[in-house]
């Protein structure tokens, strides 16, 4: 029997896609479905939460690369 | 910094959302067909994989209207 389950689909670069994957991780509270490379599916309502953390993570990133000895 | 904040907002604007309905089990690989395919003539579709036999779309209504006739013509 088919089944049709609430969610937001998220199209990004395989590189966003893979930090979406790693926040979920940490509790799967997140993805419905990881469809491919560049899209998953999640819940609605976790969508502003996830925005966020994916904001903290590439901030993060950027202070990191920032001061990389090896430079970016 | 400021550089690094604007390549990622760059990167957060290349992420797209689009709310709907993942649709999948499907009984068959026919139905998963017919029926992405009846989401597509609608205008509903926006993404779907003829490998894993799933599909999204932005709305619901019509395509659970076509299945459930689907099934009474069975």
């Amino acid at each position: 029997m088919p089944r049709a389950i609430r969610g937001v689909l998220i199209e990004c670069d395989p590189s966003i896609k893979s930090i979406i994957v790693n926040i979920d991780s940490d509790n799967h509270e997140f993805i419905i479905e990881d469809l491919d490379d560049e899209r998953v599916v999640v819940k609605e309502n976790m969508v502003p939460l996830l925005k966020q953390k994916l904001e903290d993570v590439c901030l993060l990133l950027s202070l990191v690369a920032l001061h990389a000895p090896w430079g970016l | 910094v400021v550089d690094q904040i604007r390549l990622w907002q760059l990167e957060n604007e290349r992420m797209k959302t689009t709310g709907g309905f993942l649709f999948r089990d499907f009984d068959d690989h026919k139905e998963y067909l017919d029926t992405s395919k009846f989401a597509e003539e609608i205008g509903v579709l926006v993404w779907r994989s003829d490998k894993t036999g799933m599909f999204f779309a932005n709305k619901h209504e019509q395509i659970r209207d076509y299945l459930k006739s689907r099934k009474r013509a069975e």
